[in-house]
């Protein structure tokens, strides 16, 4: 018998825990997206959203998702950076000539959009959740005492240079889930004949919707219509 | 008509390969390509140069001996159809072809355009086969089996085994390949004793061989001359990841 311990350096398996912690993140990207949609709602449904999700199980909840959110997005690379290295080693001379038939330009940019992705990240919670890159925007409260959400949304994207960021970010997130959503069905084994279609038309679908979901925030402010 | 061609020439395993070009005129529309290298071979010969070393047996598209790299295609521009089948009416008078090796760690070049498949043996050794004692042999039909399932079964055995999919794979993967084979036999009733454990061994075995792992490009099955489906890695992944969590083999 083979012990698991063999078996999860197959890339298979390997392929499993990057398309099990893909479908996660997106599963994550929707709940943050329609946080974030709440800036339409307006100012008071978007702080008491930030208060709530802070009180989840006393504080403690939120702290468990971040955890568990880290530990997704660590073992999502190292398994991509494994991945990536054994394919490189494959083709150890390239051709002369190449014409790609099925492949797209998603497809053959998953690693380098991914790491992208990755840079934009770190910068986000730098923004966001951490206060560092603009403490100015950060340190506001509300009315009522609460984290002023809202107003360090709409100061951020009053900024030229954050809105061209972030909707960068969102056209290469776009582009990452354009390949990786309907990629992850396949690897997990869900094809056949019936919904293989469908599948891939939902995966480009779902990319663009949460592509132009969360740029709608920043264009929202941009246009005067959130502020 | 008249053709430039750009061949990879490589004395052995070790040396130094390059691209080099020879003109060929009079190519007739009606010769198969591996005619045209043929009779650029006889010219090669009368001037005392070596002639390209290629792989070839069949030479009607159902031996998966055959194989080169045709302007960036496994097996050239036409689907479904192997580097033998291919016409030279598919291409036109002043064309510039360039004619590759398959590329991978796993197959190394020998010489030329010739690369060592024996990677494919290997991963076949480890589980392509069904083990049964020998004897009288049974009757034919004391199995029945489905005729979708035939099929199917049918379908993954198309393939010859050529190395196309890994060619064109942009990780040179083996996926599609062992997916066939594993899949062939795991259509059938007589695969499923030792289904679980031939996923498992044959995948770990493609790993070991140094082939790359699947991204989903898709660029194995269009270039497969048997048209097999990347359905077929999805079934796969699914038998190897039950394999790996429920079997005691
Ligand atoms: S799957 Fe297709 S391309 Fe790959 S070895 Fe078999 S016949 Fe050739
Ligand atoms: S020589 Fe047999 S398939 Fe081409």
């Amino acid at each position: 018998m083979r012990t698991f311990g063999e078996l999860w350096r197959s890339t298979i398996l390997t392929k499993w825990v990057m398309a099990i912690t893909g479908v996660l993140i997106v599963l994550f990207l929707l709940g943050h997206l329609s946080g974030n949609l709440l800036v339409f709602v307006g100012e008071e449904a978007m702080n008491e959203y930030g208060v709530w999700l802070r009180s989840l199980g006393h504080g403690t909840l939120l702290w468990v998702v971040r955890l568990g959110l880290v530990a997704i997005f660590v073992l999502h690379i190292v398994s991509a950076i494994r991945l990536s290295a054994k394919n490189r080693a494959a083709r150890p001379v390239s051709y002369a000539r190449t014409e790609s038939r099925k492949s797209t330009v998603a497809s053959r940019t998953m690693l380098l959009s991914g790491l992208l992705i990755l840079a934009y990240g770190v910068y986000h919670l730098a923004h966001f959740t951490w206060g560092l890159t603009n403490p100015d925007f950060y340190n506001q409260t509300d009315a009522l005492g609460r984290h002023d959400v809202y107003h360090m949304v709409i100061a951020s994207f009053r900024e030229p240079l954050i809105v061209v960021t972030y909707l960068l970010a969102m056209v290469l997130t776009g582009l990452h889930l354009n390949h990786a959503i309907s990629s992850a069905m396949q690897t997990l084994g869900v094809s056949h004949p019936k919904y293989v279609t469908i599948i891939r038309r939902l995966g480009v679908g779902l990319s663009i919707a949460i592509a132009v979901g969360f740029s709608s925030v920043p264009l929202g402010v941009v246009a005067g219509i959130v502020k | 008509m008249r053709l430039r061609l750009h061949i990879w020439r490589q004395a052995g395993p070790d040396a130094q390969g390059m691209l080099k070009t020879y003109d060929l005129d009079n190519v007739s529309e009606h010769m198969s390509f591996l005619e045209m290298l043929d009779v650029l071979n006889e010219q090669l010969m009368e001037k005392g140069e070596e002639p390209v070393a290629f792989d070839h047996d069949c030479r009607e598209g159902i031996c998966g001996t055959c194989g080169m790299v045709i302007n960036g295609r496994p097996h050239g521009p036409l689907a479904r159809t192997t580097a033998c089948q291919l016409h030279m009416r598919t291409f036109k008078d002043g064309d510039e072809i360039y004619i590759e090796p398959w590329r991978a760690t796993a197959f190394p070049v020998v010489r030329d355009l010739v690369v060592d498949r024996s990677s494919f043996d290997r991963i076949i050794q480890k589980g392509g086969f069904i083990s049964v004692n020998t004897g009288n042999a049974q009757d034919g039909n004391a199995i029945p089996i489905s005729k979708t399932d035939a099929d199917r079964a049918m379908d993954a055995a198309a393939c010859i085994g050529c190395g196309a999919c890994v060619a064109a794979c942009p990780n040179a993967s083996a996926m599609l390949f062992t997916a066939a084979k594993i899949g062939h036999l795991a259509s059938l009733p007589q695969g499923q004793a030792e289904r679980f454990s031939r996923a498992t061994n044959m995948v770990l075995q493609m790993d070991a061989e140094g082939f790359g792992s699947c991204t989903n490009h898709y660029e194995c099955e269009a270039a497969c001359p048997k048209g097999i489906s990347a359905e077929w890695i999805a079934a796969m992944n699914r038998d190897f990841a039950k394999a790996a969590i429920t079997s005691r083999d």
